[in-house]
Order: C-alpha cells, then structure tokens, then sequence
C-alpha cells in the first residue's frame, strides 16, 4: 500500500462529494452544452469509482464495464450530442422553467431527501451512504431536470443523469450487474441517444422550435 | 517571533495588494491581444492620486472626507485576520468570522454614505445597486463561514485554518467543497469583479463600485483605491487560507517560512490566472440577473450548514 494508493483510496472515498457537486452544477447551468460537459465529468467520476472497485475485488469484468462506460458514456454519448446541438443551430439556453438559484435550491433539497431516504437501508445494504446517497440524487435531480427544462435535448440530459444514478446505485450495493446486462444497458442506453437526437431533429423541422411546453396537440 | 511573522504578512497583503490588481490586469491585457500597462501601474496611480487635490463637492459634508478613511481602516483591521504564510494571524484570537464579515460590511456601508454624501445622481444609483448585491451577498458569506467554523469547532479564522491543515488533503469533505463553492460567488460580488460587476468600466448602466467612486479625488481616491485592491487580495488569501492551506508553516522559522511563502506565491498565481481566465471568458450579468447568481451562494451555503450535521 504506498503513499498513491492511499491516496487514491481515500479521494474515492469521498467522491461522492464530487458528484453532488455534478448535480448542483448541471442544475445551475444555463447552456445545454455545459449541461453536457457536466455529465461528461459525472460519468468520468463513476468510472474511476467502478476501476477502484474492481481492483478491490479483483474482477476483470470489472475493468471491461469501466472500458465500457469510458468510451459510451464519457466520449461518445457527449460528443454524440455536442454534435446535435451544433446541428440544430437552436437557441443554446436550457430554458428552464425555473431560475438558476430555485433549481440549486431544489437540487439541495433533493439531495437531503436522498439522504434521509438512504439512512435505513445503509446498515442492511452495506456500503457508503454518502455514495448511496448520491446514487439516489442523481435518480431523483434527472427527474428533476426531465420535468423542469424545456427545450426537448434537456430530457435526454436528465434521463442520463437518472441513468447514472440507477448504474451507481447497483455498484455500490451490489458491486456491479453482471457483465452481458451492464452491456446490454450501455448500448441500449446509445441506441436509445442516437433515436432521441432523432427525434430532436424532428421535432425542430416540424414545429421550428424545441420546446415541448409547447407541445400539447398532435398534428397528422 | 510570532509576532513579527504576523506583522509581516500583514505588511505583506496591505503592500503587495496593488500588485496583484496589476497582475491580474496585465494577464487579462495578454488575453485579449492587448499589450496592457506595467503590472506597478496600480502604485504609480496611488502614488500620482497621493500628490493630487482632494476636492470636495461644494454640498458634501464631513462624511465625505470621513468615508474612504473608514473604508481604509476597516480594510486594513480585516487583513490583520487572515492568516498568509503561517497557521496564525495577528488579530487571529481577539475576533471571529462574524467580526471579519461585518468590518467588510462596516467599510461598505460608509462607500455608499459617502458616494450618496457627494450629491451626484450616479453616486446615489451605485450606491443603492451596492446596497442590494451586499444585502444579497451577506447571507451566503456568513453561512458558508459558519460551516467551516462548525466543523472546525471554532469561531476564530486562524483556529479553522490551523484545523483544515490538520485533515488528510484527500479527504475531501462535502461542507468544504460546498463552502468553497458559495464563497467562490460571494466574492466575486463582494470585490466587484466580472460577472457582478466590471472594475474597468467607466460606462453609467452597469458600473455599481466605480459609480461610488466618481466623485471622489486626489488622496481619498488613493485610499479607496488602494483598500478595494487590499480587499481583493484579503478575500483570495482568506479562500485560499481556509481550503486550501496546505504549504503554510507550521513553525516560526526562516526556512518554513521561505517554503510558505513560495508555495503561497503559487497558489496565489493560480487564483489570479483563473480570475483573469474567467474575466475574459464570462459576459457581465444583467443587473437583474445577480440576485439569481447570489441565490445559486446561498443554496449551496445553506446546503453545507445542513451537511456538517450530515457528515458527522
């Protein structure tokens, strides 16, 4: 055990703070490609967290599902929709219906809740309720960020979060899926991105805007 | 030998501050492809404003004058309590966080009398817009303080520095990231700087501190001047002191203390490089748009008050 992997040891003890850092940022920021960016990050803090848990238990399926989730959900996914928002030539803003302070004030409020949420089951399941806490938060602020931003690439953001939030859940109670259903998840989670960016495009050539507030009637 | 050190780096932020304003000038001149002035520029122009007359609106009273002394003293008192090359400061015993929030606000609230006593319209607008940024500000400074004292288990600033230095510096906890975080905003609006306010714009919309400042002159001006840039450096020394103090020494002597103040020219490096960075790179907000920005400090500093009960 040297003086690195001490180190290492404890920040990823404690990186549960980084990801509620994530959330509080993603639902402070204005732009969907910083949004974007965030998950981008969020996911590279998870995978470190899956690489440490599997050099713990030793598991090389381990380090494939990192490989996996290093390539799909920090690289590809992001940059998959970088490129959409690009293509789209849209008003960049996420447009919420809620200001900056009242999403961080919401998103605060998430994450206690998760936490008091946690409390009861963190002697049964095991593990860290700090990371257990933010496994619930990050479900609870995609929710979040689905109902409450407008413009229709938001509700992907916010289903990714939420998805991060499920994947992390099952790796701190369970130390991760079995491998054929992470990937089975991972990729049905880029079909489901690259259909979603589909449909985005859609929407903007048939109404000439992204904002599903305003999508109440159904048109032939 | 305590006592000097304190002295010192007293001495050091009052002198070295016009310094650091120039620094970060000139970074931001190189950025935008601008040549920019000498990095001493700021104490030419103190020195110039030294030698000046200090003229007085016919229809201003004695709070006038009085003012720019006030915001000096209180500025000077408050550099005497944040900690720069050693775990203590000089006023580090005798007061709390709650003082050093309050002498900030104390010198505030005589900046505005004093653009207000000088009777142009300009002075009574900068004033109000800095009534309400500090009115909005006052909240999330004091609760994030307050998380950090209440994890420390104590109300002095030397005492949290001395325990943050104690911790593992991979331990990250979630009230300091937090309180980082909300203190980060906060003083950004408390010293002026982009997206709050422009310390460089001289156009009547948007200017809240340069607009106090309009009608004051010669040494008055020099002493405002001078306090804003001691203020600007106590606020990233008291950010740095608090979260990041690893590097300070430990003991009093010759060589911790040549450590500690080069590891703190570094770190201060680096703040000024990302200020400079983020002054380039951000639009100021609209006027009606800080509130929000100030909202975002107060939620992430309510949330690391409710966190230091979480965490135990």
């Amino acid at each position: 055990m040297g003086l690195f992997e001490t180190a290492a040891a404890k920040a990823l003890a404690s990186s549960g703070v980084f990801l509620f850092m994530t959330v509080l940022l993603i639902a402070a920021a204005k732009r969907i490609s910083t949004c974007i960016a965030l998950f981008s990050v969020q996911s590279l803090i998870i995978t470190a967290q899956i690489i440490a848990v599997s050099r713990m238990h030793h598991s090389t399926e381990g380090f494939v599902i990192a490989g996996l989730v290093l390539s799909v959900k920090v690289i590809a996914i992001p940059y998959v929709l970088y490129r959409i928002v690009e293509e789209l030539k849209a008003p960049r803003d996420v447009s919420s219906s809620t200001s900056s302070s009242q999403s961080v004030f919401i998103a605060a409020g998430l994450i206690l809740l998760s936490f008091f949420a946690v409390r009861p089951y963190v002697g049964v399941l095991g593990g860290d309720q700090a990371m257990l806490a933010a496994a619930v938060a990050l479900v609870l602020t995609g929710g979040f960020l689905m109902v409450s931003r407008k413009k229709a690439l938001m509700q992907v953001v916010g289903l990714l979060v939420l998805d991060n939030g499920i994947f992390l859940a099952a790796l701190t109670t369970t130390f991760g899926m079995p491998l054929v259903i992470e990937i089975g998840i991972v990729f049905d989670l880029l079909m489901g991105v690259f259909l979603m960016g589909l449909f985005v495009f859609r929407i903007r050539d048939t109404f000439d805007h992204l904002d599903v507030s305003k999508l109440r009637r159904l048109r032939g | 030998m305590t006592l000097m050190t304190n002295v010192l780096q007293v001495l050091l932020l009052i002198l070295l501050a016009p310094l650091v304003r120039g620094v970060i000038s000139r970074i931001k001149a190189r950025i935008q492809n601008r040549r920019g002035a000498s990095v001493w520029r700021p104490y030419t122009d103190v020195l110039k404003l030294f030698r000046k007359q200090d003229l007085v609106p016919a229809s201003a009273s004695f709070v006038f004058r009085l003012a720019p002394m006030v915001v000096f003293t209180t500025t000077l008192v408050v550099a005497a309590f944040v900690p720069l090359l050693h775990g203590s400061a000089l006023l580090g015993v005798t007061g709390d966080f709650v003082l050093l929030v309050y002498l900030l606000a104390l010198g505030r609230f005589f900046l505005m009398l004093g653009a207000m006593d000088g009777g142009s319209s300009f002075g009574g607008m900068g004033a109000s817009r800095e009534a309400l940024v500090s009115t909005l500000a006052e909240a999330p400074f004091l609760l994030a303080l307050m998380s950090v004292a209440i994890a420390a288990h104590t109300a002095s600033i030397a005492g949290m520095v001395q325990w943050t230095m104690g911790q593992n510096f991979f331990q990250f906890s979630a009230v300091h990231a937090l309180a980082f975080a909300a203190l980060v905003l906060v003083a950004i609006a408390e010293t002026g700087r982009i997206p709050v306010d422009n310390p460089t714009t001289h156009l009547e919309l948007t200017m809240i501190h340069e607009a106090m400042v309009l009608e004051y002159s010669g040494p008055s001006l020099a002493l405002i001047e001078w306090a804003s840039a001691i203020k600007l450096t106590v606020v990233m020394a008291l950010l740095i002191a608090l979260f990041v103090p690893w590097g300070m020494a430990s003991s009093v002597s010759a060589l911790a203390l040549g450590v500690a103040s080069l590891v703190m020219l570094l770190k201060i490096a680096a703040l000024v490089l990302a200020l400079a960075l983020v002054e380039c790179s951000v639009a100021k907000l609209r006027m009606y748009l800080v509130p929000d920005f100030l909202g975002v400090a107060s939620a992430l500093a309510i949330l690391a008050v409710v966190f230091t009960a979480l965490m135990r």
